[in-house]
């Protein structure tokens, strides 16, 4: 019967999924799935849907709130630095907190708009485009961050 | 340049690499990327007015194919490359 090949299907799923150690909750979700084909049967299928209930103790399902770590001014610093070290028109000897991008460094407008990006995407929010030209140096990508990001010495 | 079309410039760089790296193959967003690069530095020393709104046409012009490229790309996504694979275990 049809129903029989899907159930076993539905099993060996079962089997591979437990040892993804998902247990409970897709057993669960099996277990439900496996009562319309029984109720179109009427034959003894609750026998299949004990077998299917396969014991994972530590898996409670759970919803798990948390936030990132808190930013210090250090972690910012060293995470501006990091991203601009890894860009490869800048020498990594040269840089420090203080190195203009334009002046000391010898980029140019459209290399500082990539690296606005870059810390767009390394800290997770928008930079709009007019405060992002202003940012010249790494000291002050690092104040603008702090002020937007509430982080305080 | 005016200040006003240097503004422009800027900004639809800034727009342009925004919608390349939401390609979804690796292929069209690496040279997405690439292509913009290349051809806002080529363009860097142009002066004239007229010019420079003609570029600005043609890179809005290719803003739109991009955004209408990303979206076709996101419905219908094929499998990801083994140098995408690589950098995700990696990570």
């Amino acid at each position: 019967m049809a129903s029989r090949a899907l159930a076993q299907c539905v099993r060996s799923l079962a089997r591979a999924s437990a040892r993804l150690n998902e247990g409970r909750s897709v057993c669960v979700l099996l277990a439900s799935a496996q009562r319309p084909l029984s109720s179109w049967t009427c034959s003894q299928r609750t026998s299949r849907t004990e077998l299917l209930r396969i014991p994972s103790p530590s898996v409670h399902p759970c919803r798990l709130y948390s936030d990132a770590p808190p930013l210090t001014l250090e972690g910012i610093q060293e995470r501006v630095l990091y991203v601009l070290k890894l860009y490869d028109k800048i020498n990594p000897d040269v840089l420090k907190s203080t190195s203009h991008f334009m002046k000391d460094l010898g980029l140019d407008s459209l290399d500082q708009v990539e690296i606005i990006m870059a810390m767009e995407d390394e800290f997770g929010f928008e930079i709009p485009d007019g405060d992002g030209e202003k940012l010249m140096t790494p000291e002050e990508i690092v104040t603008y961050i702090a002020d937007k990001k509430d982080v305080y010495e | 340049m005016a200040a006003s079309s240097r503004e422009h410039v800027l900004s639809i760089y800034r727009l342009l690499l925004k919608e390349s790296k939401k390609f979804p193959s690796y292929n069209y967003r690496t040279y997405a990327l690439r292509r913009v690069r290349d051809a806002f530095r080529e363009n860097r020393t142009v002066k004239e007015a007229q010019r420079v709104e003609e570029l600005l046409n043609i890179a809005r012009k290719n803003l739109a194919i991009i955004q209408r490229q990303v979206c076709v790309g996101q419905m219908y996504e094929a499998q990801k490359t083994v140098v995408e694979q690589e950098k995700q275990k990696s990570s």
